[in-house]
Protein backbone atom coordinates (compact mmCIF):
# COMPACT_ATOMS: atom_id res chain seq x y z
CA UNK A 1 0.00 0.00 0.00
CA UNK A 2 1.10 3.54 -0.76
CA UNK A 3 0.19 5.78 2.15
CA UNK A 4 0.29 9.57 2.06
CA UNK A 5 0.08 11.12 5.49
CA UNK A 6 -0.62 14.80 6.13
CA UNK A 7 0.81 15.97 2.82
CA UNK A 8 0.96 19.70 2.16
CA UNK A 9 2.81 21.42 -0.63
CA UNK A 10 3.44 25.15 -0.77
CA UNK A 11 5.13 26.77 -3.73
CA UNK A 12 7.08 30.05 -3.33
CA UNK A 13 6.69 29.92 0.45
CA UNK A 14 7.02 33.29 2.15
CA UNK A 15 6.78 35.24 -1.10
CA UNK A 16 3.89 37.36 -2.36
CA UNK A 17 3.05 34.66 -4.91
CA UNK A 18 2.92 31.87 -2.31
CA UNK A 19 0.58 29.10 -3.41
CA UNK A 20 -0.62 26.13 -1.40
CA UNK A 21 -1.20 23.35 -3.90
CA UNK A 22 -1.99 20.67 -1.32
CA UNK A 23 -3.31 20.99 2.20
CA UNK A 24 -3.10 18.16 4.71
CA UNK A 25 -3.86 15.36 2.26
CA UNK A 26 -3.93 11.83 3.66
CA UNK A 27 -4.79 8.89 1.45
CA UNK A 28 -4.12 5.16 1.16
CA UNK A 29 -3.68 3.53 -2.24
CA UNK A 30 -3.62 -0.28 -2.18
CA UNK A 31 -1.14 -2.16 -4.37
CA UNK A 32 -2.65 -3.92 -7.38
CA UNK A 33 -5.63 -1.60 -7.53
CA UNK A 34 -6.48 1.36 -9.74
CA UNK A 35 -7.02 4.76 -8.19
CA UNK A 36 -8.43 7.69 -10.08
CA UNK A 37 -7.88 11.23 -8.87
CA UNK A 38 -10.66 13.44 -10.15
CA UNK A 39 -10.85 17.20 -9.96
CA UNK A 40 -10.68 20.43 -11.92
CA UNK A 41 -7.47 22.12 -13.00
CA UNK A 42 -5.60 23.50 -9.99
CA UNK A 43 -7.13 21.03 -7.57
CA UNK A 44 -3.72 19.51 -6.72
CA UNK A 45 -3.92 16.22 -8.63
CA UNK A 46 -0.66 16.66 -10.51
CA UNK A 47 1.16 17.86 -7.40
CA UNK A 48 -0.04 14.87 -5.43
CA UNK A 49 0.98 12.49 -8.24
CA UNK A 50 4.42 14.11 -8.37
CA UNK A 51 4.90 13.70 -4.63
CA UNK A 52 3.66 10.11 -4.56
CA UNK A 53 5.95 9.30 -7.49
CA UNK A 54 8.99 10.88 -5.76
CA UNK A 55 9.23 13.57 -8.45
CA UNK A 56 8.80 16.31 -5.84
CA UNK A 57 9.07 16.56 -2.08
CA UNK A 58 6.20 17.72 0.12
CA UNK A 59 6.38 20.76 2.37
CA UNK A 60 5.00 18.68 5.24
CA UNK A 61 3.92 15.07 5.62
CA UNK A 62 5.28 11.67 4.73
CA UNK A 63 4.78 9.07 2.01
CA UNK A 64 5.10 5.37 2.83
CA UNK A 65 5.76 2.82 0.11
CA UNK A 66 4.76 -0.39 1.83
CA UNK A 67 6.46 -0.11 5.19
CA UNK A 68 9.20 2.16 3.96
CA UNK A 69 9.02 5.89 4.48
CA UNK A 70 10.36 7.52 1.30
CA UNK A 71 10.02 11.30 1.62
CA UNK A 72 13.05 11.57 3.91
CA UNK A 73 15.33 9.59 1.61
CA UNK A 74 18.41 11.33 0.28
CA UNK A 75 18.24 11.97 -3.45
CA UNK A 76 20.55 9.10 -4.41
CA UNK A 77 18.17 6.57 -2.82
CA UNK A 78 15.07 8.32 -4.11
CA UNK A 79 16.36 8.13 -7.67
CA UNK A 80 16.51 4.34 -7.49
CA UNK A 81 13.00 4.07 -6.10
CA UNK A 82 11.63 6.49 -8.68
CA UNK A 83 13.31 4.58 -11.47
CA UNK A 84 12.33 1.08 -10.44
CA UNK A 85 9.00 1.51 -8.68
CA UNK A 86 7.21 4.12 -10.75
CA UNK A 87 6.46 4.46 -14.44
CA UNK A 88 5.22 7.88 -15.50
CA UNK A 89 2.93 8.81 -18.35
CA UNK A 90 2.81 12.56 -18.73
CA UNK A 91 0.06 14.76 -20.07
CA UNK A 92 2.25 16.03 -22.92
CA UNK A 93 3.92 12.57 -23.27
CA UNK A 94 7.35 14.29 -22.96
CA UNK A 95 9.00 12.16 -25.63
CA UNK A 96 12.43 13.41 -26.63
CA UNK A 97 12.30 14.82 -30.12
CA UNK A 98 15.07 13.87 -32.52
CA UNK A 99 15.40 10.41 -30.98
CA UNK A 100 13.76 7.29 -32.31
CA UNK A 101 10.87 5.48 -30.74
CA UNK A 102 13.20 2.71 -29.57
CA UNK A 103 15.69 5.14 -28.02
CA UNK A 104 12.92 6.97 -26.18
CA UNK A 105 11.67 3.72 -24.70
CA UNK A 106 15.16 2.57 -23.68
CA UNK A 107 16.22 5.81 -21.99
CA UNK A 108 14.76 5.19 -18.49
CA UNK A 109 16.62 1.86 -18.34
CA UNK A 110 20.06 3.17 -19.31
CA UNK A 111 21.16 4.07 -15.76
CA UNK A 112 20.50 0.50 -14.59
CA UNK A 113 23.45 -0.72 -16.63
CA UNK A 114 21.71 -3.61 -18.37
CA UNK A 115 23.54 -5.00 -21.40
CA UNK A 116 22.58 -2.97 -24.43
CA UNK A 117 21.57 -5.96 -26.54
CA UNK A 118 19.26 -7.33 -23.85
CA UNK A 119 17.75 -3.93 -23.16
CA UNK A 120 17.17 -3.32 -26.85
CA UNK A 121 15.37 -6.65 -27.20
CA UNK A 122 13.26 -5.93 -24.13
CA UNK A 123 12.34 -2.49 -25.50
CA UNK A 124 11.39 -4.06 -28.87
CA UNK A 125 9.25 -6.65 -27.08
CA UNK A 126 7.52 -3.90 -25.12
CA UNK A 127 6.86 -1.95 -28.30
CA UNK A 128 5.39 -5.08 -29.88
CA UNK A 129 2.86 -5.24 -27.05
CA UNK A 130 1.55 -1.91 -28.28
CA UNK A 131 1.78 -2.79 -31.95
CA UNK A 132 4.65 -0.36 -32.45
CA UNK A 133 7.41 -2.76 -33.47
CA UNK A 134 7.47 -1.49 -37.04
CA UNK A 135 7.87 2.10 -35.77
CA UNK A 136 10.90 1.35 -33.57
CA UNK A 137 13.37 3.10 -35.87
CA UNK A 138 11.16 6.10 -36.60
CA UNK A 139 11.78 9.50 -35.06
CA UNK A 140 9.11 10.38 -32.50
CA UNK A 141 8.58 13.74 -34.22
CA UNK A 142 6.54 12.03 -36.93
CA UNK A 143 4.23 9.93 -34.76
CA UNK A 144 0.48 10.45 -34.61
CA UNK A 145 -1.09 11.38 -31.25
CA UNK A 146 -2.16 7.81 -30.57
CA UNK A 147 1.24 6.39 -31.44
CA UNK A 148 3.02 8.97 -29.28
CA UNK A 149 0.77 8.06 -26.40
CA UNK A 150 1.52 4.34 -26.78
CA UNK A 151 5.26 5.05 -26.96
CA UNK A 152 4.91 7.03 -23.72
CA UNK A 153 3.17 4.04 -22.12
CA UNK A 154 5.87 1.67 -23.39
CA UNK A 155 8.54 3.94 -21.94
CA UNK A 156 6.74 3.99 -18.59
CA UNK A 157 6.77 0.20 -18.55
CA UNK A 158 10.37 -0.44 -19.63
CA UNK A 159 11.64 -0.89 -16.07
CA UNK A 160 8.67 -3.09 -15.17
CA UNK A 161 7.46 -0.70 -12.46
CA UNK A 162 5.19 -1.70 -9.63
CA UNK A 163 3.14 1.46 -10.06
CA UNK A 164 2.05 3.24 -13.24
CA UNK A 165 1.23 6.91 -12.79
CA UNK A 166 -0.57 8.83 -15.50
CA UNK A 167 -1.32 12.52 -15.34
CA UNK A 168 -4.21 13.68 -17.51
CA UNK A 169 -3.35 10.98 -20.05
CA UNK A 170 -6.31 11.64 -22.31
CA UNK A 171 -6.16 15.44 -22.30
CA UNK A 172 -4.86 15.58 -25.86
CA UNK A 173 -6.63 12.54 -27.26
CA UNK A 174 -9.92 12.18 -29.05
CA UNK A 175 -12.56 9.82 -27.71
CA UNK A 176 -11.38 6.81 -29.73
CA UNK A 177 -7.79 7.14 -28.55
CA UNK A 178 -8.94 7.81 -25.00
CA UNK A 179 -10.93 4.60 -25.03
CA UNK A 180 -7.92 2.78 -26.47
CA UNK A 181 -5.78 4.17 -23.63
CA UNK A 182 -8.26 2.92 -21.04
CA UNK A 183 -8.15 -0.51 -22.67
CA UNK A 184 -4.37 -0.58 -22.27
CA UNK A 185 -4.69 0.45 -18.62
CA UNK A 186 -7.21 -2.33 -18.09
CA UNK A 187 -4.70 -4.78 -19.52
CA UNK A 188 -2.00 -3.51 -17.19
CA UNK A 189 -4.35 -3.77 -14.24
CA UNK A 190 -4.99 -7.36 -15.24
CA UNK A 191 -1.23 -7.94 -15.06
CA UNK A 192 -1.26 -6.79 -11.45
CA UNK A 193 0.07 -3.26 -11.85
CA UNK A 194 -0.94 -0.56 -9.42
CA UNK A 195 -2.35 2.29 -11.46
CA UNK A 196 -2.90 5.88 -10.39
CA UNK A 197 -4.61 8.17 -12.86
CA UNK A 198 -5.32 11.86 -12.49
CA UNK A 199 -7.95 13.21 -14.83
CA UNK A 200 -10.93 15.45 -15.25
CA UNK A 201 -12.03 13.53 -18.34
CA UNK A 202 -15.31 11.59 -17.83
CA UNK A 203 -13.98 8.81 -20.06
CA UNK A 204 -11.42 8.15 -17.34
CA UNK A 205 -13.23 8.82 -14.09
CA UNK A 206 -16.58 7.34 -15.17
CA UNK A 207 -14.98 4.12 -16.40
CA UNK A 208 -15.25 0.93 -14.37
CA UNK A 209 -11.45 0.66 -14.33
CA UNK A 210 -11.02 2.58 -11.08
CA UNK A 211 -11.32 0.73 -7.81
CA UNK A 212 -10.99 3.96 -5.87
CA UNK A 213 -12.22 7.37 -6.93
CA UNK A 214 -10.78 10.33 -5.07
CA UNK A 215 -12.18 13.74 -5.74
CA UNK A 216 -9.97 16.77 -5.13
CA UNK A 217 -10.65 20.48 -5.01
CA UNK A 218 -8.47 23.40 -3.86
CA UNK A 219 -5.67 21.12 -2.72
CA UNK A 220 -7.86 18.95 -0.51
CA UNK A 221 -9.63 15.63 -0.85
CA UNK A 222 -13.33 16.41 -0.82
CA UNK A 223 -14.61 12.91 -1.43
CA UNK A 224 -13.00 9.55 -1.85
CA UNK A 225 -13.37 5.87 -1.42
CA UNK A 226 -14.03 2.48 -2.95
CA UNK A 227 -16.16 2.41 -6.10
CA UNK A 228 -19.40 0.48 -5.64
CA UNK B 1 51.99 42.05 3.73
CA UNK B 2 53.73 40.61 0.69
CA UNK B 3 51.47 40.41 -2.36
CA UNK B 4 52.43 36.92 -3.40
CA UNK B 5 49.91 34.83 -5.39
CA UNK B 6 50.18 32.03 -2.82
CA UNK B 7 49.52 34.41 0.07
CA UNK B 8 46.46 35.87 -1.63
CA UNK B 9 45.15 32.41 -2.57
CA UNK B 10 45.59 31.14 0.97
CA UNK B 11 43.89 34.16 2.52
CA UNK B 12 40.95 33.98 0.13
CA UNK B 13 40.55 30.20 0.43
CA UNK B 14 40.79 30.38 4.23
CA UNK B 15 38.16 33.10 4.35
CA UNK B 16 35.90 31.06 2.09
CA UNK B 17 36.38 27.95 4.21
CA UNK B 18 35.76 29.95 7.39
CA UNK B 19 32.53 31.49 6.12
CA UNK B 20 31.18 28.21 4.76
CA UNK B 21 32.17 26.23 7.85
CA UNK B 22 30.53 28.71 10.21
CA UNK B 23 27.40 28.88 8.07
CA UNK B 24 27.29 25.08 8.06
CA UNK B 25 27.98 24.94 11.79
CA UNK B 26 25.01 27.26 12.38
CA UNK B 27 22.89 24.90 10.33
CA UNK B 28 24.44 22.03 12.29
CA UNK B 29 23.18 23.51 15.54
CA UNK B 30 19.66 23.50 14.09
CA UNK B 31 20.12 19.86 13.11
CA UNK B 32 21.31 18.94 16.61
CA UNK B 33 18.37 20.74 18.20
CA UNK B 34 15.51 19.86 15.89
CA UNK B 35 16.37 16.76 13.84
CA UNK B 36 13.59 14.18 14.14
CA UNK B 37 13.31 11.75 11.26
CA UNK B 38 10.00 10.43 12.58
CA UNK B 39 8.40 13.82 12.11
CA UNK B 40 6.87 15.00 8.86
CA UNK B 41 6.87 18.63 9.96
CA UNK B 42 7.82 21.47 7.65
CA UNK B 43 10.95 22.19 9.68
CA UNK B 44 12.14 18.58 9.53
CA UNK B 45 11.56 18.37 5.78
CA UNK B 46 13.43 21.65 5.30
CA UNK B 47 16.36 20.29 7.31
CA UNK B 48 16.38 17.11 5.20
CA UNK B 49 16.43 19.11 1.98
CA UNK B 50 19.11 21.53 3.12
CA UNK B 51 21.46 19.04 4.76
CA UNK B 52 22.25 17.58 1.35
CA UNK B 53 23.11 20.99 -0.08
CA UNK B 54 25.08 22.12 2.98
CA UNK B 55 27.06 18.86 3.14
CA UNK B 56 27.95 19.15 -0.54
CA UNK B 57 29.19 22.73 -0.17
CA UNK B 58 31.16 21.91 2.99
CA UNK B 59 32.71 18.89 1.25
CA UNK B 60 34.15 21.11 -1.45
CA UNK B 61 35.41 23.79 0.94
CA UNK B 62 37.03 21.20 3.20
CA UNK B 63 38.53 19.58 0.12
CA UNK B 64 40.10 22.97 -0.53
CA UNK B 65 41.32 22.95 3.06
CA UNK B 66 43.17 19.67 2.43
CA UNK B 67 45.04 21.23 -0.46
CA UNK B 68 45.79 24.45 1.40
CA UNK B 69 48.41 22.90 3.72
CA UNK B 70 50.55 21.99 0.72
CA UNK B 71 49.99 25.40 -0.86
CA UNK B 72 51.03 26.93 2.47
CA UNK B 73 54.24 24.90 2.53
CA UNK B 74 54.99 25.82 -1.07
CA UNK B 75 54.26 29.51 -0.43
CA UNK B 76 56.41 29.88 2.70
CA UNK B 77 59.19 28.01 0.93
CA UNK B 78 58.90 30.34 -2.06
CA UNK B 79 58.81 33.44 0.16
CA UNK B 80 62.10 32.48 1.82
CA UNK B 81 64.06 34.15 -0.99
CA UNK B 82 62.69 37.52 0.18
CA UNK B 83 64.02 37.41 3.74
CA UNK B 84 67.57 38.06 4.78
CA UNK B 85 69.02 34.93 6.34
CA UNK B 86 66.28 32.58 5.20
CA UNK B 87 67.25 29.50 3.18
CA UNK B 88 63.95 27.62 3.15
CA UNK B 89 60.47 27.62 4.71
CA UNK B 90 62.04 27.66 8.18
CA UNK B 91 63.22 31.22 7.60
CA UNK B 92 59.77 32.36 6.46
CA UNK B 93 58.01 30.58 9.31
CA UNK B 94 60.38 32.18 11.83
CA UNK B 95 59.29 35.67 10.80
CA UNK B 96 56.94 36.78 13.59
CA UNK B 97 55.33 34.49 16.12
CA UNK B 98 52.55 33.05 14.01
CA UNK B 99 54.38 31.00 11.37
CA UNK B 100 54.66 27.73 13.23
CA UNK B 101 51.30 28.03 15.02
CA UNK B 102 49.72 28.46 11.58
CA UNK B 103 51.47 25.34 10.31
CA UNK B 104 50.35 23.32 13.34
CA UNK B 105 46.78 24.60 12.95
CA UNK B 106 46.90 23.65 9.26
CA UNK B 107 47.89 20.12 10.22
CA UNK B 108 45.04 20.00 12.75
CA UNK B 109 42.45 21.27 10.26
CA UNK B 110 43.78 18.86 7.63
CA UNK B 111 43.19 15.90 9.94
CA UNK B 112 39.80 17.07 11.19
CA UNK B 113 38.60 18.08 7.71
CA UNK B 114 39.65 14.74 6.26
CA UNK B 115 37.87 12.86 9.05
CA UNK B 116 34.75 14.96 8.48
CA UNK B 117 34.87 14.10 4.78
CA UNK B 118 35.12 10.39 5.63
CA UNK B 119 32.21 10.67 8.05
CA UNK B 120 30.16 12.59 5.51
CA UNK B 121 30.86 9.99 2.83
CA UNK B 122 29.75 7.18 5.14
CA UNK B 123 26.66 9.13 6.18
CA UNK B 124 25.64 9.65 2.57
CA UNK B 125 25.63 5.86 2.04
CA UNK B 126 22.85 5.35 4.59
CA UNK B 127 19.23 6.06 3.67
CA UNK B 128 18.32 7.47 7.09
CA UNK B 129 21.21 9.92 7.68
CA UNK B 130 22.75 7.55 10.27
CA UNK B 131 25.74 9.72 11.21
CA UNK B 132 24.19 13.14 10.81
CA UNK B 133 24.51 14.16 14.47
CA UNK B 134 28.13 13.00 14.72
CA UNK B 135 28.91 14.88 11.55
CA UNK B 136 27.52 18.08 13.05
CA UNK B 137 29.44 17.61 16.30
CA UNK B 138 32.66 17.16 14.35
CA UNK B 139 31.88 20.28 12.33
CA UNK B 140 31.33 22.22 15.56
CA UNK B 141 34.73 21.01 16.74
CA UNK B 142 36.31 21.93 13.42
CA UNK B 143 34.84 25.44 13.19
CA UNK B 144 36.88 27.08 16.01
CA UNK B 145 40.08 25.40 14.77
CA UNK B 146 39.43 26.83 11.29
CA UNK B 147 38.78 30.23 12.86
CA UNK B 148 42.05 30.01 14.82
CA UNK B 149 43.89 28.99 11.67
CA UNK B 150 42.37 31.85 9.69
CA UNK B 151 43.34 34.42 12.33
CA UNK B 152 46.82 32.98 12.84
CA UNK B 153 47.48 32.80 9.10
CA UNK B 154 46.12 36.31 8.48
CA UNK B 155 48.23 37.81 11.30
CA UNK B 156 51.26 35.91 10.05
CA UNK B 157 50.91 37.02 6.43
CA UNK B 158 49.98 40.61 7.31
CA UNK B 159 53.15 40.95 9.41
CA UNK B 160 55.46 39.76 6.62
CA UNK B 161 57.83 42.37 5.27
CA UNK B 162 60.78 41.72 2.96
CA UNK B 163 63.24 43.70 5.05
CA UNK B 164 62.95 41.41 8.08
CA UNK B 165 66.08 39.53 9.11
CA UNK B 166 65.34 35.97 10.04
CA UNK B 167 67.20 32.76 10.73
CA UNK B 168 67.94 29.70 8.61
CA UNK B 169 67.17 26.07 9.35
CA UNK B 170 70.76 25.51 10.58
CA UNK B 171 70.12 27.68 13.63
CA UNK B 172 66.69 26.22 14.37
CA UNK B 173 68.06 22.70 14.66
CA UNK B 174 71.38 23.62 16.27
CA UNK B 175 72.32 21.66 19.36
CA UNK B 176 72.85 24.82 21.43
CA UNK B 177 69.16 25.49 22.02
CA UNK B 178 66.89 23.02 23.74
CA UNK B 179 63.62 23.26 21.87
CA UNK B 180 61.20 20.58 20.77
CA UNK B 181 62.70 20.78 17.28
CA UNK B 182 66.24 20.24 18.56
CA UNK B 183 65.08 17.43 20.84
CA UNK B 184 63.59 15.63 17.85
CA UNK B 185 66.54 16.46 15.60
CA UNK B 186 69.00 15.18 18.15
CA UNK B 187 67.23 11.90 18.74
CA UNK B 188 69.69 9.07 17.93
CA UNK B 189 69.23 8.50 14.18
CA UNK B 190 69.60 4.75 13.87
CA UNK B 191 67.30 3.82 16.79
CA UNK B 192 64.86 6.38 15.35
CA UNK B 193 65.09 4.64 11.99
CA UNK B 194 64.43 1.32 13.70
CA UNK B 195 61.41 2.83 15.46
CA UNK B 196 60.14 4.17 12.12
CA UNK B 197 60.32 0.78 10.41
CA UNK B 198 58.94 -1.04 13.45
CA UNK B 199 55.93 1.26 13.71
CA UNK B 200 55.36 1.02 9.97
CA UNK B 201 55.61 -2.77 10.14
CA UNK B 202 53.14 -3.00 13.01
CA UNK B 203 50.74 -0.61 11.23
CA UNK B 204 50.92 -2.70 8.06
CA UNK B 205 50.34 -5.90 10.04
CA UNK B 206 47.32 -4.36 11.81
CA UNK B 207 46.00 -3.01 8.51
CA UNK B 208 46.33 -6.37 6.74
CA UNK B 209 44.66 -8.11 9.68
CA UNK B 210 41.76 -5.70 9.46
CA UNK B 211 41.52 -6.12 5.67
CA UNK B 212 41.44 -9.92 5.94
CA UNK B 213 39.43 -10.51 9.09
CA UNK B 214 37.69 -7.21 9.77
CA UNK B 215 39.21 -7.18 13.23
CA UNK B 216 41.51 -4.76 15.05
CA UNK B 217 40.10 -1.54 13.62
CA UNK B 218 40.89 0.49 16.74
CA UNK B 219 44.42 -0.92 16.94
CA UNK B 220 45.00 -0.02 13.29
CA UNK B 221 43.69 3.51 13.93
CA UNK B 222 45.92 3.90 16.98
CA UNK B 223 48.99 2.66 15.14
CA UNK B 224 48.22 4.97 12.21
CA UNK B 225 48.13 7.94 14.60
CA UNK B 226 51.41 6.81 16.22
CA UNK B 227 52.88 6.34 12.75
CA UNK B 228 52.04 9.98 11.95
CA UNK B 229 54.08 11.24 14.91
CA UNK B 230 56.92 8.77 14.42
CA UNK B 231 57.15 9.45 10.68
CA UNK B 232 57.37 13.24 11.13
CA UNK B 233 59.96 12.82 13.90
CA UNK B 234 61.89 10.38 11.72
CA UNK B 235 61.94 12.80 8.79
CA UNK B 236 63.50 15.44 11.06
CA UNK B 237 65.77 13.08 12.93
CA UNK B 238 67.11 10.70 10.30
CA UNK B 239 65.43 10.50 6.90
CA UNK B 240 66.36 14.08 6.05
CA UNK B 241 70.02 13.30 6.77
CA UNK B 242 70.02 10.64 4.06
CA UNK B 243 68.19 12.91 1.61
CA UNK B 244 70.69 15.76 2.14
CA UNK B 245 73.58 13.31 2.64
CA UNK B 246 74.78 15.47 5.50
CA UNK B 247 75.04 14.18 9.06
CA UNK B 248 73.86 17.40 10.72
CA UNK B 249 71.22 18.88 8.41
CA UNK B 250 67.85 18.02 9.92
CA UNK B 251 65.59 20.51 8.18
CA UNK B 252 62.14 19.05 7.31
CA UNK B 253 61.49 21.87 4.82
CA UNK B 254 64.54 21.90 2.52
CA UNK B 255 63.26 18.58 1.14
CA UNK B 256 60.41 20.58 -0.39
CA UNK B 257 62.87 22.28 -2.72
CA UNK B 258 63.79 21.56 -6.32
CA UNK B 259 67.37 20.48 -5.39
CA UNK B 260 65.85 17.49 -3.64
CA UNK B 261 63.31 16.80 -6.39
CA UNK B 262 60.48 18.09 -4.21
CA UNK B 263 60.54 14.72 -2.44
CA UNK B 264 59.13 16.31 0.72
CA UNK B 265 55.69 16.77 -0.83
CA UNK B 266 55.02 13.09 -1.59
CA UNK B 267 56.57 12.10 1.76
CA UNK B 268 54.27 14.42 3.72
CA UNK B 269 51.30 13.55 1.53
CA UNK B 270 51.74 9.83 2.20
CA UNK B 271 52.27 10.45 5.93
CA UNK B 272 49.03 12.43 6.17
CA UNK B 273 47.07 10.05 3.95
CA UNK B 274 48.13 7.02 5.99
CA UNK B 275 47.14 8.76 9.22
CA UNK B 276 43.79 10.03 8.01
CA UNK B 277 42.68 6.78 6.37
CA UNK B 278 43.91 4.64 9.27
CA UNK B 279 42.23 6.79 11.89
CA UNK B 280 39.15 6.89 9.66
CA UNK B 281 38.89 3.08 9.85
CA UNK B 282 38.74 3.27 13.65
CA UNK B 283 36.37 6.22 13.67
CA UNK B 284 33.87 4.45 11.42
CA UNK B 285 34.14 1.23 13.42
CA UNK B 286 32.20 2.93 16.18
CA UNK B 287 29.17 3.07 13.88
CA UNK B 288 29.29 -0.49 12.58
CA UNK B 289 25.94 -1.30 14.17
CA UNK B 290 24.09 1.39 12.20
CA UNK B 291 21.45 -0.69 10.44
CA UNK B 292 21.17 1.39 7.28
CA UNK B 293 24.91 1.20 6.65
CA UNK B 294 24.78 -2.59 6.69
CA UNK B 295 27.43 -3.90 4.34
CA UNK B 296 28.40 -0.44 3.16
CA UNK B 297 30.38 0.56 6.25
CA UNK B 298 32.76 -2.44 6.21
CA UNK B 299 33.27 -1.79 2.50
CA UNK B 300 34.25 1.85 3.16
CA UNK B 301 36.52 0.74 6.01
CA UNK B 302 38.22 -1.83 3.80
CA UNK B 303 38.73 0.78 1.10
CA UNK B 304 40.23 3.22 3.64
CA UNK B 305 42.50 0.50 4.99
CA UNK B 306 43.65 -0.29 1.46
CA UNK B 307 44.46 3.36 0.75
CA UNK B 308 46.26 3.66 4.11
CA UNK B 309 48.34 0.55 3.40
CA UNK B 310 49.32 1.59 -0.13
CA UNK B 311 50.11 5.06 1.13
CA UNK B 312 52.29 3.65 3.90
CA UNK B 313 54.02 1.36 1.43
CA UNK B 314 54.78 4.35 -0.78
CA UNK B 315 55.96 6.28 2.27
CA UNK B 316 58.40 3.47 3.07
CA UNK B 317 59.68 3.42 -0.49
CA UNK B 318 60.20 7.21 -0.47
CA UNK B 319 61.95 7.07 2.90
CA UNK B 320 64.08 4.06 2.02
CA UNK B 321 65.20 5.15 -1.46
CA UNK B 322 67.63 7.85 -0.20
CA UNK B 323 69.03 5.35 2.31
CA UNK B 324 69.74 2.56 -0.15
CA UNK B 325 70.57 4.60 -3.24
CA UNK B 326 73.57 6.54 -1.85
CA UNK B 327 76.88 5.76 -0.22
CA UNK B 328 76.08 8.04 2.68
CA UNK B 329 76.07 6.23 6.03
CA UNK B 330 75.46 7.20 9.64
CA UNK B 331 77.28 4.21 11.10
Amino acid sequence: MIRAQGISKTFNAGRPNEFRALQDVSVELPFGRTTILKGPSGSGKTTLLGIIGCMARPTTGRIYLGEREITSLPERFLTGIRRQTFGFIFQQFNLIKGLTVLENVMIPAYPLGEKHGLLRQRALDTLELFDLGRKAGAKVDWLSGGEAQRVAIARALINDPLVVIADEPTAHLDSRLSTEFMAIMRRLKGEGKTIILASHDPIVYDSDLGDLLIEMRDGRIVRGGERP
Amino acid sequence: MILHPGVLSLLVSSLLTLVMTFAAAGFGVRILRHWDLASGSERQLQLERRTYLVSTIVSYTLGLQLISIFLFLHTVDDLSSLFVGAMCAVGSLSVGSFGYPTLLLKIATFLLAALWLILNHADSRGYDYPLIRWKQWLLLLLAPVILAEFISQAVYFLALHPDIITSCCGSLFSVKDRTMATEVANAPPLPMLALFYTTAGLTIAAGLRFRRRGRGAYLFALLSAVQLAVAIASVVSVISLYIYQMPSHHCPFCILQKEYLFIGYPIYLTIMTTAVCGIGVGMLHRFRRAESLGEELPRIQRRLATVALWSLALQLVLATLPIVSTDFTLR
